[in-house]
């Protein structure tokens, strides 16, 4: 019997072969299954820490609960004390050295009433009140704020009453009146912390498929299962292909399970509790950011494979790989704090064009199809053009035998 | 049947093959012969497919190595240099993976399969999971899965090479079975005397040139001596190879 001569098969067939052998390998590998499914809970999980860690200082209401200024010198200022009383502030006497206790981080903010404060005030002399504070420290801010506050409508209340005492209108003091009008809904207000989401997406994308690509590249060399492979009758680009497309599934599902996480945590958890409102994000939004991030997802198996046909060992293939979802990073976090408006210069830019259409569809923000579709097609041909030099790697001799 | 005309290659500086000729027949072992760094790795590997010579050509079957490769690859079976398994595939389905690049499927396939695993004894280790084999095993699965497609030319490349007693013993006699079978089998060692029990046609390569060639007793009239291991000490010029 010679099977040799007659039976062939196509280059499909062997695509086939290659992509249900990896992909079932890989299915084995505990590395390849955490590594997908942890890089899909990060993003999820950090968003929601925020939340409840920023939410709780940043958004809870201070004013309700009262507020406790250590006043060094009350005994000076009576009129003052009560005055803060009525406002909701209890008042205890303040430590030694009012300094150094703040600068430690033992007190928000410490009241120093001077002895000559009641000759000055008196006398109409404007008299001085030390607030000791740190303004560096965030979680003092909204403490320091109230207490602020307090003294300035203090201040205008006395210089009203002194106004009025000499008969004179104490609206001149006013020239104008500042009429605040904040249109900042409880929504845009939450964008802060999911203004983070697109670079979490992205991060999952770079991560997903990443021990799948590393174990049939690098892994197959380093255990010496590369030179006889490619001894099989399969041309190169077959090879490649192959192991490419196995490490898609991986990817894509981390990606959809990490939208999942997402939409849970929005939709799900009670974070009214925590900022006074609830997240919401819609089916067809999450399933618009899967599209979007599918040709990302083939950008960076093309990337990652070029990078761990290079590297001697899994090792180092790792360590390089491991970098990869950082560079998308840099302008992502940006993102979060510098609204850029999508345009054609920067949608062109691979992930960074993902990142704000994913932005604008988690807003519920018109997306310009147009703008979204050459984001998508530039980075799809510069996924391809990864995997032909992906291919011609794979023709080059010392990359069978690792060293040569 | 396979033919190498005035192979040469260099890797960098280094010229590992200047000149390699020989012609190995159907029904026959030829034994590459010679110390380590000779360039009987890099002989069998422009064989196999996977390095391209700067100068002359290899033939398999008439089909050049290069030029027509696919149709070489579709006539050798090959043992080479490194033998990694898949360590979180079974032995069975490591050598299903090669059937299948093979264009090889369904009946057919497990067949074959069924056949190896009997001619090489490893119906107790098929179903396990190579991690952890241990090197007799490992040799086993690699042999099957390289023979899994009935190829008609066998390179193997030291194929003995930390194997012990027993399994060396066996794997000489898979060797003459493939002769049997009239399989052209080109095997390198640098062992003499292994090479001297199995091979119809010795070659002994030294320096990346061809020093001497032909049955032991044209090596003995050659080089005038009365025993192989003085012929091959005379050919190569040196005592390297002689012992383990």
């Amino acid at each position: 019997m010679n099977i040799t001569s007659g039976e062939k098969g196509s280059s499909l067939d062997r695509i086939g072969v290659i992509f249900s052998k990896e992909t079932r390998d890989n299915l084995r590998d505990r590395r390849s299954l955490v590594s997908a499914m942890v890089s899909s809970l990060i993003g999820p999980l950090i968003i929601v820490l925020l939340i409840i860690i920023l939410g709780k200082t940043l958004f809870a209401d201070m004013t309700e609960k009262t507020l406790e200024i250590p006043i060094a010198g009350a005994e000076n200022a009576p009129s003052l004390i009560a005055f803060l009383a009525q406002y909701n502030v209890k008042v205890v006497p303040a430590p030694e050295n009012p300094e150094a206790q703040v600068r430690e981080g033992n007190y928000d903010v410490i009241l120093v009433i001077p002895e000559e404060y009641g000759e000055d005030f008196l006398a109409g002399r404007p008299a001085t009140v030390r607030m000791v504070l740190d303004s560096t420290r965030q979680s003092s801010i909204a403490n320091i704020e109230r207490t602020r506050s307090l003294l300035n409508t203090y201040t205008q209340q006395m210089a009203m009453l002194r106004l009025m005492a000499r008969g004179i209108d104490p609206a001149i003091i006013s020239p104008i009146a500042i009429e605040r009008v904040d249109l900042a809904t409880p929504q845009s207000q939450a964008l802060l912390f999911l203004n983070m989401m697109p670079y979490f997406v992205v991060m999952v994308v770079f991560m997903g498929g990443m021990y799948v690509i590393i174990d049939a590249t690098a892994g197959e060399r380093e255990r010496g299962s590369l030179e006889p492979l490619l001894i099989n009758p399969a041309a190169r680009w077959e090879f490649v292909v192959g192991k490419l497309l196995a490490s898609l599934p991986f990817a894509v599902f981390a990606v959809i399970f990490t939208l999942l996480m997402f939409a849970a945590a929005f939709n799900l958890l009670p974070l009214e509790d925590f900022i006074g409102f609830q997240l919401s994000i819609d089916v067809a939004a999450l399933v618009w950011i899967f599209l979007v991030s599918l040709p990302m997802i083939l950008l960076a198996s093309g990337l990652q494979m070029i990078i761990a046909t290079f590297t001697r060992s899994f090792k180092e293939a790792q360590t390089y790989v491991a970098f990869l979802p950082l560079i998308p990073a840099l302008p992502g976090m940006g993102l979060a704090f510098m609204p850029v408006k999508p345009s054609l210069w920067n949608m062109m830019i691979p992930t960074f064009g993902q990142q704000l259409v994913i932005n604008q569809l988690m807003r519920g923000e018109t997306v310009n199809v147009g703008l979204a579709l050459i984001s998508a097609a530039v980075t799809l041909v510069i996924a391809v053009a990864l995997i032909f030099v992906a291919i011609r790697l794979y023709h080059r001799e010392r990359i069978i035998f690792g060293t040569k | 049947m396979i033919q190498t005309t005035d192979l040469h290659k260099s890797f960098g500086n280094v010229q590992a093959l200047r000149g390699v000729s020989f012609t190995a027949s159907d029904g026959c072992i030829t034994g590459l012969l010679g110390p380590n760094g000779a360039g009987k790795t890099t002989t069998l590997r422009i064989l196999y497919t996977l390095l391209r010579p700067d100068r002359g050509a290899a033939l398999v079957d008439g089909f050049d190595t290069q030029a027509d490769s696919m149709q070489v690859q579709r006539r050798i079976g090959a043992l080479p240099d490194s033998q990694g398994l898949y360590p979180r595939l079974t032995a069975r389905e490591n050598i299903r993976y090669y059937g299948r690049l093979h264009g090889i499927k369904g009946e057919t396939l497990e067949k074959c399969i069924d056949d190896l695993i009997r001619l090489l004894e490893m119906e107790d280790i098929e179903n396990r999971r190579t991690e952890g084999f241990s090197t007799g095993q490992r040799v086993k699965v690699a042999i099957a899965r390289a023979l899994v497609h009935q190829p008609k030319n066998v390179l193997l490349d030291e194929p003995t090479g930390g194997l012990d007693v027993m399994s060396t013993r066996a794997m000489r006699t898979f060797i003459r079975r493939l002769k049997d079978e009239g399989k052209c089998v080109v095997f390198s060692s640098h062992i003499m005397q292994e090479v001297s029990a199995l091979c119809d046609h010795i070659v002994i390569v030294n320096k990346g040139e061809v020093v001497a060639s032909g049955s032991s007793e044209e090596l003995l009239r050659a080089t005038g001596r009365d025993n192989l291991e003085d012929a091959f000490v005379s050919a190569i010029g040196t005592e390297e190879g002689l012992v383990r």
